[in-house]
């Protein structure tokens, strides 16, 4: 038992003290027996009281410390180091949240704010004086990372990684690398194209020693954890014999005999593709691939080029990695049918069909056989919705919609655009392209979310009309060639990957970090990192700065060969376990494992998997099981403080 | 040359992204010399309240930031200090001079403050952004790291009374710059931002009347450690119960010099009207706005939740302040959706003000010159795929020093230069 305990109560400036009186939780606390220091603070967590901590530790002979602050989520490793750095055992410290829990929950009423931090105080210095010294469990590490996704980001940061001494294993699910951004033409604002942005990181992935490439990967099954991550990865067949010498012309030719037809997804569905195909010439790996779910086995391929085997069979792949970075991507929202006339009126297409068509067409622009002059670009659609789920701003579709249009003038001639906007956000110094379009005659409208614009047909004619916010109201009508649905961001469907890592999805459907400026990069998942796309709407720098923060902070988690883990674990009483397999069959993360000691089998707990969640605590019908640092002793003093 | 002057990497700015990128860098394990120019580091960020989208209170998440780097092993801070000179020798070798100003107080300096309470001049508070006094010998703010006062020395009189009642006997006039001649391998540029002067706008008549603010003085009404523990007008230290936000102030506007857009004063301000909300209850608030740019993740929302706090928006360009004689404000501007100019009276109107580029990176290289964009912050010479690479191969460049960005992105973007800072330390050319 702890007997000389300190106790400190923070203002958090006002944060707290505006509705807990914390002066009275000082007294309260202070006169508890075994506290032998009670304090108020401006800011627990500033240098100079962090400083004032320790010297109480030292001074005063605490031997276990609780500070009523923020959640612990916030600050419990900053006091475990200030306990830590005065010679205390960090687990000696409690953390009692008095300000998500209190003052911001009960603001409407301050006494009872208080009264409710008085008992969790007590409650806290009842767990101090249970607390146990405890020592974290240190597991080796492997330098080797596993990034999922071989778009811009995870391209890059394989790149970087490799670079400080990481080994990659870099999986992407297509037969191809370079993910949306090799569907790009020019690119906001450098005007390289996609493609090129896409060969220059191939080739130097080429070039790096450290980085394995896989296509036509995905993650099969994961066991371990952090540190030491087993990987089973399957790949798909290629159905083309490796180190094939391609033969451009037998290629040219094989595709010519393929039979089938379908729509091409590259194009976004304006093309047919054959079932033996490359999206474009200069695509990497160079070696074209064979759709197997379009293929119908016909064999006219192979009669033409001999290097095609279509009896390959798809491979396991085991890999062994300290960490996994995801970096999954996003893809265009599609439509509902009917949704702004989206595949009901048949000049209606998305953004992203419109980069691929002026990809397509030289000379002029036309479709559908038509000659398109005016040009009716409709925003956030599938972002910002009203009615829908997508409550968010996807980010880049302003200024993609604006470089488009301007793309559109510079290749076309007699092209008017117009605009639809719900407020154009084109942020910092894309502001630049908003300007340009501006001065080269764009028309920009807008409404507002209660009046967005309608897009209908009359006489074979299509018309945008709008309640325009910019000309006080007024009814406005275009006649429109063509219908741009300037469509936002969703995550890629990566169902696999979701069950198989349980990484956490937020509200929005993308990957939900820890915290957006404390932890940008990391999910609560210890050893899986996100970036790029797949957590937020991103544009492709955006990108490329989450991915290379999270190779910074992969590097730095598993290069030092060992990491550090919480020792808060199960404990299994080998007298009390009378095995009966309850815990086994609850625990999710496959931690405890059947054992024979001494001629009794009994429960036993993996260290490395355990996350200490507790749930085997509950299900153990012989009390078998304790959860160290939160053990039963420790819960039922808090239980009797709080109830007091 | 003794080899405590040699070190991996030179942070230049203690500001979040400075440290971010430190941080990382010394959790590699590679050694940190970090210069900050100001008396303490933390940057802006330290003196805001809370920040957007997730409320958090600003000193919550950067004092903790600020602490792990002041005491990281790896890491060495100068504060009040600048870089001069910097020359590149070959790849992985650079040198240049640090000048340490001097302070006047030792780090004897217990940061008791009995030396203010003596000092008899009184001075305009520049961390409170004017709103308050300040002493000659001051603590810079309360949660200043280090936590040492420091004497400016221009204000001061030389009375000698801060030496007579120092208990550490820290003060010391002697105390003269010092320069030290320093190594190290890489750079990274973290220097941060300007706030734009209101008064090129004369029209708003910001320092003619006194109820026309910056947000950054707002904001300092708005903080845990507020001058005046309630927001207050400055004319007659009156409740206002009428604000408005002025947007776009030196942002978006070309008579300015500034075309672009400052990418977060339509957030701060949505969030310091939603604290305004809390603060004063029964306060009107209304933001004149052009577009209202909440495109981050969470930022959509956040700014549905103003609406839903009842924060009036109107779509507009405010172009006249005119004052009255009991203070209040009227604006003339126009009514986008009405198409009609009006006027409305305020009793207090914010400027939410742009940020430019902190220029003083452009003169600290000698045999190398460090390349700017249009609108002077650092080139991103491969803003595609190296967002942090500049023209000089070493040189790299964290958060505001390349362009306009929010917290969240900053730290990515200082993430992103610690990321390739290390790949070129490991790899030496790239």
């Amino acid at each position: 038992m702890k007997n000389r305990i300190g106790v400190y109560i923070c203002h958090c400036g006002s944060n707290i003290s505006d509705y807990v009186d914390v002066e009275k939780v000082k007294e309260i606390a202070g006169k508890e027996d075994s506290v032998v220091l009670s304090k108020t603070t401006m800011f627990a967590c500033s240098d100079s009281v962090q400083k004032e901590i320790i010297d109480d530790i030292k001074e005063q002979k605490l031997d276990a410390i609780v500070v009523a602050s923020c959640s612990p989520k916030l600050h419990l490793f900053t006091f475990r180091n200030v306990a830590q750095r005065a010679g205390l055992n960090p687990y000696n410290y409690i953390q009692v949240n008095v300000r998500e829990q209190c003052s911001w929950a009960h603001s409407d009423n301050p006494p009872k704010a208080t009264e409710k931090a008085i008992k969790l105080v007590k409650a806290g210095i009842e767990k101090a004086k249970h607390s146990q010294p405890l020592t974290p469990i240190s597991i080796p590490s492997n330098n080797a990372v596993l990034v999922v996704g071989a778009g811009i980001a995870g391209m890059r940061a394989a790149i970087e990684l490799a670079e400080m001494g990481t080994e990659v294993f870099l999986i992407e699910r297509e037969y191809f690398v370079g993910g949306r951004a090799s569907q790009w033409n020019e690119l906001f604002s450098t005007n390289e194209t996609g493609r090129e942005v896409v060969s220059r990181l191939y080739n130097k992935i080429i070039k790096t020693n450290n980085i394995t490439l896989f296509t036509g990967a995905d993650i099969d099954s994961k066991s371990g954890g952090v540190g030491n991550f087993d990987i089973k990865i399957k790949i798909k067949p290629r159905h083309i014999k490796p180190n094939c010498k391609l033969d451009l012309e037998n290629f040219k030719k094989a595709v010519e005999a393929c039979p089938v037809d379908f729509d091409d997804p590259f194009n976004f569905n304006l093309t047919k593709q054959k079932a033996i195909y490359k999206n474009y010439p200069s695509e990497f790996p160079e070696i074209p691939a064979i759709d197997f779910d379009h293929c119908t086995k016909c064999g006219k391929c192979v009669k033409i080029c001999s290097e095609i085997d279509l009896d390959q069979k798809e491979e396991i792949i085991n890999v062994n990695v300290g960490a996994i970075l995801l970096t999954t991507g996003s893809s265009p929202y599609e439509p509902e049918i009917s949704e702004f006339g989206y595949k009901e009126i048949d000049n209606v297409i998305t953004l992203q069909q419109l980069k691929r068509l002026i990809e397509l067409r030289e000379g002029e622009l036309i479709y559908q056989g038509k000659k398109i002059k005016n040009v009716a670009f409709i925003y956030c659609v599938g972002s910002r919705q009203v009615l829908g789920e997508n409550k968010y701003c996807s980010r880049y579709c302003c200024t993609s919609a604006i470089h488009t249009a301007i793309m559109l003038k510079e290749k076309y001639k007699g092209i008017n655009n117009f605009h639809f906007t719900r407020g154009v956000r084109t942020y910092g110094k894309q502001e630049i392209l908003y300007n340009k379009s501006s001065k080269q005659g764009d028309i920009f409208l807008q409404s507002f979310a209660d009046s967005p614009a309608e897009v209908y047909n009359e006489k074979g004619q299509t018309f945008v009309k709008i309640k325009d916010v910019l000309t006080t109201d007024k009814q406005l009508e275009v006649k429109a060639d063509l219908v741009v649905l300037v469509t936002g961001m969703v995550p890629r469907e990566n169902n696999s990957i979701n069950n198989i890592l349980k990484v956490p999805i937020g509200r929005d459907k993308f990957y939900n970090e820890i915290h957006p400026k404390l932890r940008p990069v990391e999910t609560v998942i210890d050893g899986v990192l996100i970036a790029g796309s797949c957590q937020a709407p991103l544009n492709i720098t955006e990108s490329v700065k989450s991915s290379l923060s999270a190779a910074a902070k992969v590097n730095s988690l598993i290069s030092k060969g060992e990491i550090e883990l919480e020792p808060t674990l199960a404990q299994i009483d080998k007298l009390l376990c009378e095995w009966c397999d309850k815990c086994t069959s609850v625990c999710p993360y496959s931690a405890i494992e059947k054992k024979e000691v001494n001629g009794k089998v009994i429960a036993e707990v993996n260290e490395a998997n355990c996350k200490g969640c507790g749930i085997c605590l509950p299900v153990c019908p012989t009390n078998a099981i304790q959860l160290i640092g939160y053990t039963d002793v420790e819960i039922e003093s808090m239980i009797d403080a709080l109830i007091d | 040359m003794t080899k405590s002057n040699e070190y991996d990497a030179l942070v230049i700015g203690g500001g979040i992204a400075g440290e971010e990128a430190a941080l990382n860098l010394a959790n590699i394990g590679y050694k940190i010399l970090l210069v900050e120019k100001d008396l303490s580091i933390g940057g802006k960020m330290i003196h805001l309240s809370k920040v957007f989208p997730t409320l958090d209170c600003g000193a919550c998440i950067t004092t903790p930031k600020v602490s792990e780097t002041a005491r990281h092993p790896n890491i060495s801070i100068f504060t009040n200090s600048v870089i001069e000179d910097i020359e590149k020798h070959y790849e992985n070798d650079f040198s240049a001079k640090l000048v340490e100003k001097p302070r006047y107080v030792t780090e004897d300096c217990t940061g008791c403050q009995i030396c203010e309470e003596k000092c008899p001049v009184v001075v305009e508070d520049q961390y409170q952004w004017d709103l308050v006094g300040r002493k000659a010998i001051y603590v810079p703010f309360s949660i200043a790291n280090p936590r040492i006062a420091a004497i400016d020395i221009e204000n001061c009189s030389l009375c000698g009374l801060c030496e007579k009642v120092c208990p550490a006997f820290a003060i010391d006039f002697s105390q003269e710059e010092k320069i030290h001649e320093v190594n190290f391998k890489t750079v990274i540029i973290a220097t941060g931002f300007e706030l734009f002067d209101p008064t090129l706008i004369p029209r708003y008549g910001y320092g003619r009347f006194k109820n026309v603010v910056t947000a950054m003085q707002m904001e300092r009404q708005l903080v845990p450690t507020r001058p005046f523990n309630n927001v207050l007008r400055p004319k007659d230290g009156k409740m206002p119960d009428n604000i408005a936000y002025v947007l776009c102030t030196g942002s978006r506007d070309e008579t300015v010099g500034t075309p672009i857009c400052s990418q977060v004063c339509c957030m701060y301000s949505t969030k310091q009207a939603q604290l305004l909300m809390g603060a004063l209850p029964m306060a009107d608030v209304t933001i004149y706005y052009l577009h209202i740019r909440a495109f981050g993740k969470g930022f959509c929302e956040f700014y549905q939740q103003a609406q839903g706090m009842g924060v009036e928006f109107i779509k507009g360009k405010v172009g006249l302040i005119k004052e009255k004689e009991n203070g209040n404000l009227l604006l003339r501007y126009e009514d986008i959706q009405e198409g009609i100019v009006k006027e409305a009276e305020h009793d207090l109107v914010v400027l939410s003000v742009g940020i430019l580029p902190n220029t003083d990176f452009s003169t600290m290289f000698k045999n190398v010159k460090i390349e700017q964009d249009d609108f002077e912050y650092v080139n991103q010479v491969d803003e595609l795929s190296s967002p942090a690479k500049t023209n000089i191969n070493g040189v790299f460049v964290a958060g505001t020093s390349s362009g306009p960005m929010d917290i969240p992105d900053s730290i990515l973007s200082a993430g992103a230069a610690s990321a390739e800072a290390a790949g070129y330390l490991k790899g030496g050319k790239k």
